[in-house]
């Protein structure tokens, strides 16, 4: 008997509470819509007064709306305008956001989203007095805000907030959340504020562990806070271990993003240094303006660019793709011709054209300059934008990983075609012995020529991969031409493995020892292992086996 | 015949420099500011000669120079800047200005020795030589040579350069050290203290140029040559071309130094750009524009691209890099032996010419 009763009792209160929640959510619409459609003047002051105090989330899109003075019916339904779009005569045009029961996109009937001008729209007009009622909740309108960014600052203000009722509202306005981002720096929020009200060790525990799996940016410091002024004293030392659990983790992952950006620093050495490389080989040749087809590279993407966008009006990505191989080709052609007029006459003394190609890359920073002005940007394809997320905090941008596979690409070609092709076997065969190989029957002036073009047309393409990173200026060479040689010093002259692992090698130890002292110290260092290195080593890591006297 | 065009030469050198300028100057014709541009490119003949003596006669290329110079410039410019100073810090000893606006509360320690003169002078030579010793021995001692000495010192200089423009090195950073009041009690501003530092250049040039003469007519002088042909079998004739090497190149490096201490009070400020890859490069290009392997070349080449500049820079200020590309790019494939090559050159058919008409004058009154 007693039983059925308390099961009537419970049953009653069910649909107790279930009726009093769906009347809540029913005097919020009905509130709306007598804010949308007053029955007379003061309903709708009422209403919204109503609508401040019951600090409902779902009703925040509308109350911002009217707090912003852009809310507009269409359809009997309530909308806001997003941002403003200018079109090619002119005129402005809004996308269109529905504001209630759902804040969303407003979808034309091929579905894509709806555009209109403001014009074409009938404003709801609200009296000033009613949108001063609003300042009550005004911290709390944000909390809706279409942009993540601005409902992450809205989250974090609510923190500071003396509302009682806050924590109710963050937890409802999360529920309504869908941008990732966001969701983990709110619940950061939400449990911090619930961890600093709990009373006992275990729910405490139960926040500390769901502020770490959560992971959000602030965690350590939250949790080092709490850890030095929190009420529990267990939970004090729990959240102590949590915090060197993850210093220690985040170390290892600050560890990993240096290893990656020196492997990606290495390939862009790799790419400079195979050209200087396999041409110093060759044919004894320093070519200090080699830097400089690295710019020419670079501005011939520039160009291209602008012939797709500007005066071909294709808006694509695709400029960027057939930029590689013009870059490549151009920056080739610029060679060959430096080969043809000045390099021709100082094969095999090194110091003569350190000199000359210095004078030559003087010549060539200033002439770009004059064409270009100093400062000139490529708009990176979009599809390299944003990062490969290998966990949270580990972000690998798609540009450098574009950098790493093309050089990865470049030099598997350039190792075909030097170990596999018969250019690649003359080629060789000069370096060897130039003397032998035109008595073989090799036309070495060609070869030097058609090297050349190589070497300059590979820096060329390191030139159009350093757009994705960096701005375009006249002496962007400069910056890597000393790297690059004592890439090639390190290496060994004219081996391809010698650049590879040397560049490997520099680019890692900089960023790793980037990490731990200032760039410039790092430098330093670097210079000084070198020379260390050389001791050991003086003709590099993979130096000319033979017995070929120096002088 | 020779020695008697050198007298010739030399005497035309010093009545223009010695006598007409600065009696130009006491005359007001010559301008202050022409005065010390001559006195700053005598500093740069200086230096010019030390790349010529390990350049152009041992035959190693250092490209960190500029370097070496601008330790000297700043070991002087440290000093006059302390004695300047008018801040004090937070324990009673005065320090310069721009350590306050850094917020540095006291003298670094590396600062104190440039109170005294006589210590800034001695450490402005010093510093460089041990910097040239201990990075000499070590590239000479694994045979470096050639570009990768070339590249090694450039890294050097770039570095170093860096290292500069560091604000934490206290040294200025990329503004560097300037505000100049006074040397030894004379003040910077006045024109006579400018002439008298240009008088003091030029005999510093002289002077250098006698010592470097005499030091590349010795036996030491030859060794250098020797290495410079051929390295390889000048130590097969078991002299320890280390030895030389490092020598030659603490002799360059002093030079430098010396040249940078002369140069620094003259132009009244001293920043890293002075010290950067191109500025050692440019030196280097001095000398092979002059004309390397004789050091009159060497004194020639830095005068007159530094004549040039100055010309083309209020001129065409667009076109000088240009200029100097264009003269670099000339000079090494066309006139390797410089201005001086190419006027003994052109002397050279001139004298052949008169010699030939009188063989053949002398032909036509035997027959």
């Amino acid at each position: 008997m007693n039983y059925i009763v308390k099961m009537w009792l419970g049953f009653c209160l069910c649909l107790f509470i279930g009726k009093q929640v769906s009347a809540q959510s029913d005097s919020t619409s009905f509130y709306v819509n007598e804010v949308l459609s007053p029955s007379n003047d003061s309903a709708r002051t009422q209403a919204i007064k109503r609508l401040v105090s019951i600090r409902n989330p779902s009703t925040f899109p509308i109350l911002s709306a009217i707090n912003d003075k852009k809310i507009y019916m269409v359809d009997g339904k309530a909308v806001t305008t997003g941002e403003v779009e200018e079109l090619a005569d002119g005129s402005e045009i809004f996308p269109l956001f529905y504001l209630f029961p759902e804040n969303k996109p407003v979808l034309d009937t091929d579905g894509k989203p709806k555009k209109t001008s403001e014009g074409s729209l009938k404003k709801v007009d609200i009296s000033r007095s009613d949108r001063l009622s609003l300042n009550l909740i005004l911290p709390y309108l944000n909390l809706a805000n279409p942009e993540p960014k601005k409902r992450i600052v809205a989250y974090g203000q609510l923190l500071t907030s003396a509302d009682d009722t806050k924590i109710k509202i963050l937890s409802e306005a999360l529920k309504l959340e869908n941008d990732k981002e966001a969701r983990t720096a709110g619940k950061e929020i939400l449990f911090q504020l619930k961890l600093n009200e709990a009373v006992s060790e275990n729910e405490a525990r139960a926040y500390i562990d769901s502020l770490d799996s959560n992971w959000g940016e602030n965690v350590t410091i939250i949790l080092k806070e709490y850890s030095a002024s929190g009420k529990l004293a267990g939970a004090k030392k729990y959240a102590a271990e949590k915090v060197e659990a993850l210093e220690g983790l985040q170390s290892r992952i600050e560890k990993a993003q240096n290893l990656f950006s020196g492997l990606s620093l290495g390939s862009i050495l790799i790419l400079i240094a195979l050209g200087l490389a396999i041409v110093y080989g060759l044919a004894g040749i320093i070519n200090m303006a080699h830097g400089e087809f690295l710019m020419i590279g670079a501005y011939t993407t520039f160009c291209v660019q602008s012939l797709f966008i500007d005066t071909l009006g294709i808006k694509s990505d695709m400029f960027f793709f057939v930029s590689l191989p013009i870059s490549f080709i151009v920056a080739g052609l610029f060679g060959l011709v430096l080969e043809r007029l000045v390099i021709r006459h100082l094969y095999s003394r090194p110091l003569e054209s350190l000199l000359a190609t210095w004078g030559v890359s003087l010549i060539m920073v200033q002439t770009a300059r004059s064409i270009f002005g100093d400062l000139t940007a490529v708009k990176a394809p979009s599809f390299l934008a944003g990062g490969w997320q290998v966990m949270p905090h580990l972000i690998l941008p798609y540009n450098r990983l574009f950098i790493i596979v093309l050089t990865i690409v470049v030099v598997s070609l350039t190792y075909l075609m030097l170990y596999r092709s018969r250019l690649g076997i003359q080629i060789r065969a000069v370096t060897q012995n130039r003397s032998m190989s035109a008595c073989l029957g090799v036309e070495t002036r060609k070869v030097d020529a058609i090297t050349f073009f190589l070497g300059s047309g590979l820096a060329g393409l390191a030139g159009c991969a350093m757009t994705l990173i960096g701005n375009v200026v006249p002496d962007m060479g400069q910056t890597y031409i000393v790297d690059s040689f004592l890439v090639v010093v390190t290496g060994g002259v004219g081996k391809i493995a010698g650049a590879i692992l040397s560049g490997l090698g520099i680019g890692f130890l900089t960023k790793v020892l980037e990490s731990f002292y200032e760039a410039v110290y790092g430098k330093v260092l670097i210079l000084a292992l070198i020379v260390v290195f050389l001791q050991f080593k003086p003709r590099g890591l993979f130096p000319d086996k033979g017995r070929i006297a120096e002088d | 015949m020779e020695k008697t065009k050198d007298f010739r030469l030399y005497g035309a050198f010093i009545v223009l420099f010695l006598v007409l300028l600065p009696l130009g100057n006491l005359f007001g014709i010559v301008s202050n500011n022409t005065i010390s541009l001559w006195g700053r490119y005598f500093c740069f003949a200086i230096v010019a000669l030390g790349v010529d003596l390990i350049w152009g006669y041992t035959g190693i290329l250092s490209m960190c120079q500029a370097f070496f110079f601008c330790l000297g410039g700043y070991s002087v410019a440290m000093h006059i800047v302390m004695k300047g100073a008018t801040a004090s810090g937070a324990d009673g000893t005065s320090i310069p200005d721009f350590m306050v606006w850094n917020q540095v509360e006291s003298l670094p320690f590396f600062w104190a020795p440039f109170q005294s003169f006589g210590l800034a002078m001695i450490l402005g030579l010093l510093i460089p030589a041990a910097f040239a010793f201990v990075f000499g021995y070590f590239i000479f001692r694994s045979r470096i040579k050639g570009v990768y000495m070339a590249i090694i010192t450039q890294a050097l200089a770039l570095a170093m350069w860096l290292l500069f423009l560091r604000n934490e090195t206290m040294l200025g950073g990329t503004n560097g050290l300037t505000d100049f009041k006074s040397l030894l009690g004379f003040s910077l501003a006045s024109p006579n203290v400018k002439l008298g530092l240009y008088l003091l250049s030029l005999a510093g040039l002289c002077g250098t140029y006698f010592l470097s003469k005499k030091l590349v007519d010795s036996k030491f002088g030859k060794v250098l040559q020797a290495i410079r042909d051929s390295e390889s079998r000048t130590s097969y004739t078991a002299y320890r071309v280390l030895d030389y090497k490092l020598a030659v190149f603490i002799v360059g490096a002093l030079l430098a130094a010396f040249a940078g201490m002369l140069y620094a009070p003259q132009t009244g400020i001293i920043t890293p750009g002075r010290m950067d890859v191109r500025a050692s490069v440019e030196m280097v290009m001095w000398v092979a524009l002059g004309g390397r392997g004789k050091l009159k070349g060497a004194i020639m080449g830095a005068l007159i691209v530094n004549f040039l500049y100055s010309i083309c820079t209020s001129l065409f200020p667009d076109s000088w890099l240009f200029i100097l590309g264009f003269l670099f790019v000339i000079t090494v494939l066309y006139f390797d032996k410089g201005f001086l090559g190419m006027i003994e050159i052109i002397g050279n058919k001139f004298r052949k010419k008169q010699i030939t008409e009188k063989v053949s004058g002398r032909q036509v009154v035997e027959s």
